[in-house]
């Protein structure tokens, strides 16, 4: 044992956690805290880029955007006021499983919040013009430009997925799709989306905060309860994949970088798995701070990496075996093949030589902080329960996530770093264009 | 469809009251303190007065690579063994310059507090600083800072900055240093930045539940040692204002958007239209509704988002606008945005514009003020402003009482369109004609 074990939680959860199902099928979540008069209304739809057919990639992200220009009893660009007007915060997020609204208000607003997100709910494809989807769009095609095309480095993930799941899978293809699916959207794609999925069966509701259940179930009610299920919502396409890849993959880029860098990548385990959990932890053994393997050794060490520039972590995703992801960057005079091999030797290592008890207890005492900063605020702790209510069917299973992350061995690390063998690596490089100043 | 078509009023409304805050002398040090009952994680910051503004001219970036040095080992431990001890708390180190402080904080399980504040001391105190190491530190920012500027922003920063300020100004050269300034930092600069700064006991803010904690026991551990005095801050530096539009135009051939720098100089952050300069930059370009975003984002498609904002500190402020644009709509877009900086100063805000902008800013002080890490951040804005312990209720009351008169007296007096420095950060053999017909003004190549 070590001499200064990080204290272990009985649960990551310690707030109450009521649930409701309106007969819509709506799942509706409540947990209490009186803290501070500070209330988080907290959507997750079960949609997200894994259902996008071939030809409309990037249609669940930028049908989020379409979220935020009226329904039918809020104009175009009020959404945005009146959150904003009452002193709250909002955003939305899609990713490769599912899209997500939230705002946080002063508690007073509660039921603003609500009434919004029934109305675009229930009501935004009256409201849906050809005029809003051109303008998006544009929004959309800049976001890209800003996010992905303008920067270094900035395209890694969209080329990673594609050499990690075949063509046809769901993840496959990057969130953000490319600039001729958004091109060919058309209105009517957009209104039979929202018709199949945008459904009160199809969601969860999390309110956090200064409410009781009582309240929060009577509102809901009030503004969702009228809304009408969809009976023939798509089963979501497969995810499943038999095993790692058997073959090694690498890709080259060349371009205008201001130095190489390299990006080791595996598919591992569904988010939620035991498999993943120790993904989790082995990451963070891994790649996570200075006292990180990959630190110690490559960016002090060996000095062949920026020190700002290294890291590994997994990607969550949860309807298929999850991405981790190590990367590093080469300091000046260190060529890329260089940095490639030192990666690759401190990942294999994590299947050679087992982690110490004082690298466990670390990674652990790191993941044991950042659960509990994701759980400082209502909106961190709404997002963690309508996650855990949309993938896994219970909100309560949260408290487990930081329990299991704890009881997480060097045998379990062992035997997740077995899987990662470089016959199913795959390896992205990118190097700077000769003759492209710094 | 059964919606309610009725949009609900506000519930009643429930006071929000800013934690209590503690002050307690120690060892020739303060600790100011938040009670912050329940909360997991507690956070503690060392507040020093040793910013960006403290750096000779020619070597700013020596506060940045002091920063980084500090976990290279201490006098009683290497870096690997402290990096070990730190992370093993599951805390990590976050060091922050900007123009009016160095801070070095952590955030922990509150039970863990007291052994971090202790490893954050001793790093901050009692730093080995060996000359290999911090030769090596400096190296490696300066490749990071060569990274930071491969990406559009920081050169269009620096131009602006250079522009409002002068070279001779320390104000004037970016706050981390740029990569030529970081690579002449030396071993000497390092060691005597921190002997003359981060030997001086400062300020411990500490943010969480302090039933748990001992004010006295952190503040031993964080002045353990501290000797010096606390040195008169230097006064504001003015707001000249220029007498005509400059457009500086900063090459990135092939770049697919320009990125775009808009600003002048204005007040420091004592200045007493705070609050209504505030509420101006919100109803500009502060918020998602602003007429900027409005404009240029859901009317045009432009771009993905602009904002604007008054950035002020202890000497000096600064008024700027900051976007990206695709490239072919450059021009047009500039000439939209500085349309919509003198409309505003001609014409002021409106009631429902300001409603807007006065019940946001307000409610975000309930929003955002829910973590340890948020909370201590308000702390250090009260000691670096020598701000009452009541600011924060004060400051919501003056927010909800600004008037339209106040609120647009202030826009015409802080908003100077026709002063405005003017960068694009772009490919400038595909804008330059385009900027020159535009007639925003004169267009000069920036050497950045």
């Amino acid at each position: 044992m070590s001499a200064q074990p990080a204290p272990v939680a009985e649960t990551g959860y310690p707030w109450p956690i009521e649930t409701a199902r309106l007969d819509n099928g709506l799942r509706v979540v409540v947990s209490e805290d009186h803290t501070a008069p500070v209330v988080c209304v907290n959507l997750w739809y079960d949609v997200g880029s894994r259902h996008e057919p071939a030809g409309q990639t990037g249609f669940a992200h930028l049908f989020e955007h379409l979220m935020f220009e009226g329904s039918v009893h809020v104009a175009k660009t009020e959404h945005m006021r009146l959150i904003q007007g009452s002193g709250g915060s909002l955003n939305a997020t899609t990713n490769p499983d599912r899209t997500n609204y939230f705002e946080t208000l002063p508690v007073e607003h509660l039921e603003l919040g609500l009434w919004l997100e029934a109305d675009r709910m229930g009501g935004l494809v009256p409201a849906l013009t050809q005029e809003t989807l051109d303008n998006q769009r544009e929004v959309v095609k800049n976001e890209r430009r800003q996010r992905y095309d303008n920067v270094p480095y900035g395209d890694a993930w969209l080329r990673l997925l594609p050499l990690l799941y075949p063509p046809g899978h769901p993840y496959h293809h990057a969130t953000i799709g490319s600039m001729e699916d958004l091109n060919a959207a058309s209105l009517e794609t957009f209104k039979a989306f929202h018709q199949q999925y945008y459904a009160p069966n199809n969601a969860v509701l999390t309110v956090a905060g200064d409410v009781t259940p009582a309240e929060v179930f009577a509102l809901a009610e009030k503004y969702f309860g009228a809304l009408e299920s969809v009976s023939d919502i798509p089963p979501a396409p497969r995810g499943h994949i038999t095993g790692a890849a058997t073959e090694p993959i690498r890709e080259t880029v060349t371009g205008k970088v201001p130095a190489p860098r390299v990006y080791l990548s595996h598919r591992t385990h569904p988010f939620g798995t035991a498999g993943y959990d120790a993904i989790t932890v082995l990451a963070t053994v891994l790649g996570s701070g200075r006292g990180s393997r990959l630190y110690q050794r490559l960016a002090d060490g060996a000095r062949i990496a920026q020190p700002d520039y290294i890291g590994a972590y997994g990607v969550d995703l949860a309807h298929a075996p999850a991405p981790l992801i190590v990367t590093a960057t080469a300091k000046d005079g260190v060529d890329a093949e260089r940095l490639a091999a030192g990666v690759a030797e401190v990942l294999d290592s994590m299947a050679t030589e087992p982690v110490t008890e004082a690298e466990l207890e670390r990674a652990k005492a790191l993941l044991t902080t950042s659960w509990w900063r994701q759980m400082s605020t209502v909106g961190g702790r709404a997002d963690t329960l309508s996650r855990y209510a949309t993938q896994f069917g219970d909100a309560t299973s949260a408290a487990y996530r930081l329990p299991q992350w704890q009881s997480v061995t060097a045998g379990d690390i062992l035997d997740a770093a077995r899987t990662l063998n470089p016959e199913s690596r795959v390896t992205l490089t990118y190097l700077p264009d000769e003759g492209t100043d710094q | 469809m059964s919606l309610v078509a009725t949009r609900p009023g506000p519930g009643e409304s429930r006071p929000y009251t800013f934690p209590d805050i503690q002050r307690v002398s120690v060892a020739g040090g303060e600790v100011v303190a938040a009670h912050l009952p329940g909360q997991h994680l507690a956070t503690a910051a060392l507040l020093l007065d040793a910013g960006g503004a403290r750096e000779s001219a020619g070597r700013e970036g020596t506060a940045t690579v002091l920063a980084k040095c500090l976990e290279e080992g201490t006098t009683t431990r290497d870096s690997a063994a402290y990096a070990l001890a730190l992370e093993g708390l599951g805390a990590e180190l976050s060091t922050s310059v900007d123009w009016d402080s160095f801070r070095v904080g952590v955030s922990v399980p509150v039970a863990l507090l007291p052994r971090a504040v202790t490893l954050l001391a001793e790093a901050a105190r009692t730093p080995r600083l060996d000359p290999a190491d911090v030769a090596r530190v400096r190296d490696d920012e300066v490749t990071a800072l060569r990274m930071d500027w491969a990406q559009p922003g920081p050169r269009a920063d620096a131009a602006l900055r250079m522009d409002l300020f002068g070279a001779a100004e320390r104000y004037g050269r970016p706050l981390h240093g740029d990569p030529t300034s970081v690579a002449a930092v030396t071993v000497e600069d390092v060691t005597a930045f921190h002997e003359s700064w981060l030997k001086r006991p400062g300020v411990l803010l500490v943010a969480g539940d302090l039933d748990q904690l001992d004010l006295a026991e952190l503040g031993a551990a964080a002045f353990a040692g501290a000797t010096g005095e606390p040195t008169a801050p230097a006064g504001p530096l003015g707001v000249p204002i220029a007498t005509g539009r400059r457009v500086l135009l900063v090459d990135r051939p092939g770049s697919v958007q320009s990125t775009l720098r808009l600003g002048h100089r204005a007040p420091e952050r004592a200045n007493p239209d705070y609050v209504a300069m505030t509420l101006v930059a919100t109803v500009l370009g502060g918020a998602f509704t602003s007429r900027l975003n409005h404009l240029i984002r859901e009317v045009k498609g432009y771009t993905y988002g602009i904002r604007s904002d008054f950035a002020m500190t202890r000497r000096f402020g600064r008024f700027g606008i900051s976007t990206s644009v695709q490239t072919a709509v450059t021009a047009p877009a500039l000439t939209d945005t500085i349309g919509e900086v003198t409309r505003t100063r001609l014409d002021g805000v409106t009631e429902e514009e300001l409603e807007v902008a006065r019940t946001w800013r307000a409610g975000q002080l309930t929003v955002d003020m829910q973590t340890s890490g948020s909370i201590a951040g308000a702390l250090a804005t009260l000691v670096v402003h020598g701000l009452p312990d009541d600011y924060y209720a004060t400051l919501r009351r003056s927010l909800l009482d600004a008037t339209v008169a106040e609120v647009s007296a202030a826009a015409a007096r802080h908003l100077h369109p026709d002063g405005l420095t003017v960068v694009v950060e772009g490919d400038a053999a595909v804008i330059r004609d385009e900027l020159v017909a535009g007639g925003l003004g004169e267009v000069v190549d920036a050497e950045v």
